[in-house]
């Protein structure tokens, strides 16, 4: 399930450059750029969570955490003092490391697992809702907006979705390469061991506690920077950027799209993100959530009938399809 | 001050009695059969919604749709357990949750497709009036929805403990080889434990909405708040459960009227967060 997990490099090409085509197909349909671009970005959500969630094991559903901390970081500094998201980035990424380690620290100590860790992680999302809610100097119940620019690399403004969907497509370069170089590093078979049986990795010498904490600062990093630009791209920040069905569903498609397997989750936000769309545009006019209760049946069904993830039809349409080659 | 407070503890606390209700369903499925059950706060949304139905369709008073809808979760849950858990038992538990939250998401669309999103309440209940203990007014419905919790809770705990059906579902719980090599069949007894414990949550809707309202969206707090209680309880402790849902009613209730109304959950995922990091087992757990 987690062995032999790489395409070859021509493909991999070959698809970067199809994504990075794909809005010329769209040209100036804002719509379809804005699905584009939430595609990706549940993309670097579900493949971030990949670190935490599918190598080392541990079920977090705290994404919208560390997505709502590094929006409002880039919001707050940018409405505030006028400072460019890229800065607010990198630092709202820092704090939701340094808020994930904060919490991950007496987490791992006091040796919470398994579903104690999955509901204080999602705990911890609707603390941080509430939390901003109250703090009226941050947060509070009103939409705080981003100044308006028609076009300021600066200000990461623009008055079209195209340039942050290549944000977004460079951040889930990003994150892909993050995860795939921790997979092949010393790191990940710690983490993949821990994943697997915790207790025989503590035996064998591993330290557990320090793996996971470094899974789960760089997952909180790259969901934090990718909560930047998500502010960014939305014009303002809310408090229900810290969302509990939000960091459910990215803990879903990293599940469904095939946990540990580099690029199952990214899989899963394109067939199951665009799925969800396309049944909220078709559906919703007539029926309001039906496109949910469809979705959710799909997620039912993949999860039982595929719980190694959709990722290994894909894999094993690949194999068959190179052994025929490779026959003839 | 202290007035208002002490009065927000009581309704609190007799809340907190609900909540120990439904915690129970809920230990009862997780106890078992180790099945993590996201869908859990779900099921009392579809309970009080249900309730809702019947008391708008026949005029039944919500302190008695228990009858019609006990049965119906009861079956509603055998069908979960048949359809979809029994295939995830041998799974990994992140498919049991994935497959648990899938069907809380299906719940809930499901309930904003048929109610839509405004919150529902019923106009009256047959539990009428309140009672005067010196300042304190206490809502007669709340009451008596606590003495029934309390008393069902009683029930269930009788019905572990004196029949078959109910120590075989404890002996699963305990040592579930064991119990198979004494004639215990897993399948029917994680059936029974599954129904049991949706069918609880009937009971709590029907109780919840003798005073409250019921929206789409409120599934979530039930099931991190029986989570909550069901954390600090921890497990195969029935009265553990019921003082532990009066703390979790209580500090609710405080966190709501000292700090801020939007508070309340808040305070719960504290609780539930120190409880995690500080009690792993529970205050009041023997596994």
């Amino acid at each position: 399930m987690r062995s032999g997990n790489s395409l070859p490099r021509s493909l991999l090409i070959a698809l970067l450059v199809l994504a990075a085509l794909l809005p010329l197909v769209a040209r100036s349909n804002q719509y379809a750029l804005v699905l584009f671009t939430t595609v990706l970005l549940y993309g670097v959500l579900a493949t971030a969570w990949n670190i935490i969630g599918g190598l080392a094991g541990q079920l977090d559903l705290a994404a919208g955490a560390y997505l709502g901390l590094g929006a409002f970081t880039v919001g707050t500094l940018l409405i505030r003092w006028n400072i460019s998201p890229w800065l607010g980035m990198i630092l709202g990424g820092l704090i939701a490391v340094g808020f994930a380690l904060l919490i991950g620290y007496p987490l791992f100590r006091f040796g919470i697992r398994e579903v104690w860790y999955a509901l204080s992680s999602s705990a911890l999302v609707e603390v941080l809702r509430v939390a901003f809610l109250i703090w009226n100097q941050v947060g509070g119940p009103m939409e705080r907006y981003l100044p308006y620019h028609e076009w300021s690399l600066y200000h990461l403004r623009f008055a079209t979705y195209m340039p942050f969907y290549y944000i977004m497509l460079g951040m889930l370069v990003l994150a892909l390469v993050v995860n795939h170089r921790v997979r092949h590093s010393r790191l990940g078979y710690y983490l993949m061991a821990l994943g697997e049986n915790e207790d025989a990795a503590e035996v064998l010498g591993v330290n557990t506690q320090a793996c996971k904490l470094q899974a789960l600062a760089l997952y909180a990093f790259l969901v934090g920077t990718a909560g930047g630009v998500y502010a960014c791209m939305y014009g303002f920040i809310h408090p229900n950027f810290f969302s509990g069905p939000l960091s459910t569903e990215v803990a879903i498609l990293g599940i469904v799209g095939g946990m540990g397997i580099t690029y199952g989750p990214v899989m899963a936000a394109i067939l199951l993100v665009s799925t969800r769309e396309f049944l909220r545009a078709n559906l919703g006019g007539q029926l309001e959530s039906f496109y949910l209760v469809v979705y959710s049946v799909v997620l039912i069904l993949i999860a039982l009938f595929r719980p190694q993830g959709i990722a290994t039809f894909v894999r094993g349409a690949y194999d068959r399809l190179l052994s025929r080659m490779v026959k003839e | 001050m202290t007035d208002t407070l002490i009065q927000n503890l009581l309704n609190g606390a007799l809340t907190g009695c609900i909540y120990a209700l439904i915690a129970l369903g809920l230990s009862l499925i997780f106890g078992v059969m180790n099945v993590v059950n996201f869908a859990h706060g779900d099921l009392v949304m579809v309970s009080m919604y249900l309730t809702f139905w019947i008391g708008l369709g026949t005029g039944i008073d919500a302190a008695i749709t228990p009858l019609l809808t006990f049965p119906l979760l009861f079956l509603i849950g055998l069908l979960v357990y048949y359809a979809i858990i029994d295939r995830t038992l041998r799974q990994r538990y992140v498919t049991q949750i994935a497959v648990t939250v899938g069907l809380m998401t299906f719940l809930r669309a499901l309930a904003q497709l048929i109610w839509k999103a405004q919150p529902r309440a019923l106009p009256y209940s047959l539990i009428q009036g309140s009672i005067q203990i010196g300042s304190y007014t206490i809502l007669a419905s709340r009451l008596v929805s606590a003495a029934v919790s309390v008393l069902v809770i009683f029930g269930i705990s009788l019905f572990l403990s004196r029949t078959w059906a109910g120590r075989a579902i404890r002996a699963a719980s305990d040592d579930l080889d064991a119990a198979s090599l004494h004639g215990v069949d897993f399948r029917q007894t994680y059936a029974l434990a599954f129904g049991l414990g949706s069918a609880l949550t009937a009971i709590a809707g029907g109780l919840l909405m003798t005073f409250q309202q019921v929206d789409p969206t409120m599934g979530v707090r039930f099931g991190l708040l029986s989570w909550c209680v069901l954390a600090m309880a921890g497990l195969g402790s029935i009265p553990g459960l019921l003082i532990s849902g009066v703390i979790v009613g209580a500090a609710e209730a405080m966190g709501m009227s000292l700090w801020d109304p939007r508070a309340r959950s808040l305070v719960i995922y504290l609780l539930f967060i120190l409880v995690l990091w500080l009690r792993p087992r529970g205050l009041f757990g023997r596994k």
